[in-house]
């Protein structure tokens, strides 16, 4: 780590040193450059301010809030089944991942748990969001690298995942099918069979991004090598997820955590990466992708039968008590922490969402890169923005 | 830990990405019977169907909404407006006294602040809301997204049937 990161270091130095003297002869000065807040490429708004020498940044740091939409005061106001609603638009490409850790919140205070069937369909679902999720990073990284192709593909085969979550819950980005005890609805008839049908098509659309983006030789000059992140600084920052595990921290909360899902009932494998640089990180949620369609179809295949939904009262009122639930979201760790003082709704809701903590190592990754690479390391850390104001 | 490499590219990154383009080109001008076709859709001219369980609109059914106000209150952003009166209808019996109802005077959902969670459809104890995988209904004015309970009912005519359970569901009591 100390060899990568003195490395970068002296690099800096001596740069700064052989140019100092041509800027004193030409009386050139630094530049503050702000990239974003709004971009029409993005689907919301961060601002990062760039202190910029040349080409080279000096100094960065993002400026969120642009976004902030107050879901954790609005929770306070609202009952225990209105709020997925809200957190549904935390995370908007993931949407029913961030669903389930309160629910499973909930749950945990009222001492209940969903039936079995109950819990491999939230699971399936969870995956799928997972793979709607990352397969828009994989063609948004094309175009942030200029490849226009990855995204019509990523588009396309995202589509058919988006519809498979409409044919279920009813709605393609916001799907408010979680409810505490279980689920809204069983599945419809025909849906297992389209289901396989999809994931099979995913795993092609997995092999082709491989060949045609990863295996491309500019893809990889603009990643390797490029916004290193080191197993220690990425746990000193928090990070979670695909960017943790992309330094080989083998940590991943699905394996890691015993919850009322049925992770533990498939054969699957948790991918890490020693490099930590910005390759690493995209590579990590290509495998992510590919591992999500073999969970899904293992648990197709073992679907047990009986309800989706445990017995509940009518009207949803939650046990004082204060529980904290956290999943592997695609993004990384999503967290609730629920306070609840035997209310309809809950009394405080604190959400740690994964993004936020993401986009805190900005300011260390970016000192020393040129200015290319800054949309390079950007993309690579995914973050949405939603995720990080909510 | 040995990891997999990433694959060498088989041939050079522009020709690989150029060929795709003209690989999808071809199935796009490929005819549909072939199993062509673009992924896309001619919008107004030809019509994605949306799944059943689609939520597009509410639809209401007037004669069952008894002005319980559940569904208004449990609205999570209030976009339900229910108005209603007392009323008395003629006795089921002959020589009975006449029996009080409720009657349903306004039933108004404003489509503009709605974010089509369906806890409303969920939670009618007596079935008078559906939803329906009917999307058309933009208006150029947003105060015409205000639907009043004759165009609710409207919609009642495109709620589909519910669709039958993938196997190993359990059967719901009384629907």
């Amino acid at each position: 780590m100390t060899d990568l990161a003195e490395r970068d270091q002296l690099s800096y130095i001596a740069a700064q040193a052989a140019d100092a003297r041509l800027n004193v002869e030409l009386e050139t000065e630094g530049m503050t450059l702000n990239i974003g807040p709004q971009h029409p490429a993005t689907h919301g708004t961060l601002r990062i301010i760039v202190r910029l020498d040349g080409e080279q940044v000096v100094w960065a740091e993002p400026s969120c809030g642009y976004m902030h939409r107050g879901y954790e005061k609005l929770t306070e106001v609202r009952t225990f089944p209105q709020v997925t609603t809200l957190i549904n638009r935390i995370d908007w490409l993931g949407s029913f991942a961030n669903e389930v850790p309160f629910i499973l919140a909930a749950e945990k205070l009222m001492g209940i748990e969903a039936p079995p069937r109950a819990q491999h369909i939230r699971t399936i679902l969870f995956e799928l969001s997972r793979i709607a999720n990352v397969s828009l990073f994989l063609g948004d990284l094309g175009v942030q690298l200029g490849a226009v192709t990855p995204v019509f593909m990523a588009f396309r085969d995202r589509e058919y995942v988006l519809n498979l979550i409409e044919a279920a819950t009813g709605g393609r980005f916001h799907p408010n099918f979680d409810r505490i005890g279980g689920l809204k609805d069983d599945l419809p008839v025909g849906w297992i069979a389209e289901t396989k049908q999809v994931m099979r098509k995913l795993r092609t659309f997995c092999d082709e991004m491989d060949d045609l983006l990863f295996g491309n030789e500019i893809f990889q000059a603009r990643l390797r090598g490029i916004g290193v992140i080191p197993a220690e600084v990425a746990k000193q920052y928090g990070l979670t997820g695909a960017n943790l595990r992309a330094s080989g921290v083998d940590y991943d909360l699905r394996r890691d955590q015993r919850l009322p899902l049925a992770y533990d009932k498939v054969d699957w494998k948790v991918w890490t990466h020693p490099d930590g640089d910005s390759f690493a990180r995209c590579w990590i949620r290509l495998q992510e992708t590919r591992e999500a369609t073999k969970i899904v179809d293992q648990l197709l295949d073992s679907l047990p039968s009986g309800p989706v939904m445990a017995k509940v009262p009518r009207i949803i009122k939650v046990p004082e008590g204060e529980a904290w639930v956290s999943t592997e979201n695609p993004l990384g760790e999503m967290g609730y922490y629920v306070v609840s003082k035997g209310d309809l709704g809950p009394f405080r809701v604190k959400i740690r969402s994964a993004s936020f903590s993401n986009i805190s190592v900005v300011p260390w990754v970016l000192r020393g890169v040129y200015v290319p690479d800054i949309i390079a390391i950007l993309a690579s850390l995914y973050f949405i923005l939603g995720d990080i104001d909510r | 830990m040995a990891l997999p490499k990433p694959p060498k590219p088989k041939a050079p990154g522009l020709l690989k990405g150029l060929g795709v383009t003209l690989n999808t080109l071809a199935q796009t001008v490929k005819p549909k019977k072939l199993g062509g076709g673009a992924q896309t859709v001619q919008y107004p001219h030809e019509k994605e169907t949306p799944p059943i369980r689609a939520r597009g609109v509410i639809a209401l059914r007037e004669d069952n909404c008894t002005v319980c106000m559940l569904c208004a209150r449990s609205c999570p952003d209030w976009c339900i407006f229910i108005e209603g009166h007392k009323d008395l209808a003629p006795p089921r019996r002959a020589g009975g006294a006449p029996r009080k109802v409720n009657k349903l005077d306004r039933f108004d959902i404003d489509f503009a602040l709605c974010m089509y969670c369906g806890i409303c459809v969920e939670v009618c104890p007596f079935d008078a809301l559906f939803w329906s995988p009917e999307y058309e209904y933009s208006e150029p004015h947003i105060a015409d997204l205000l639907h009043d309970k004759s165009k609710l009912g409207e919609w009642m005519e495109t709620v589909p049937a519910a669709p039958d359970l993938e196997a190993g569901a359990e059967k719901k009591k009384g629907k």
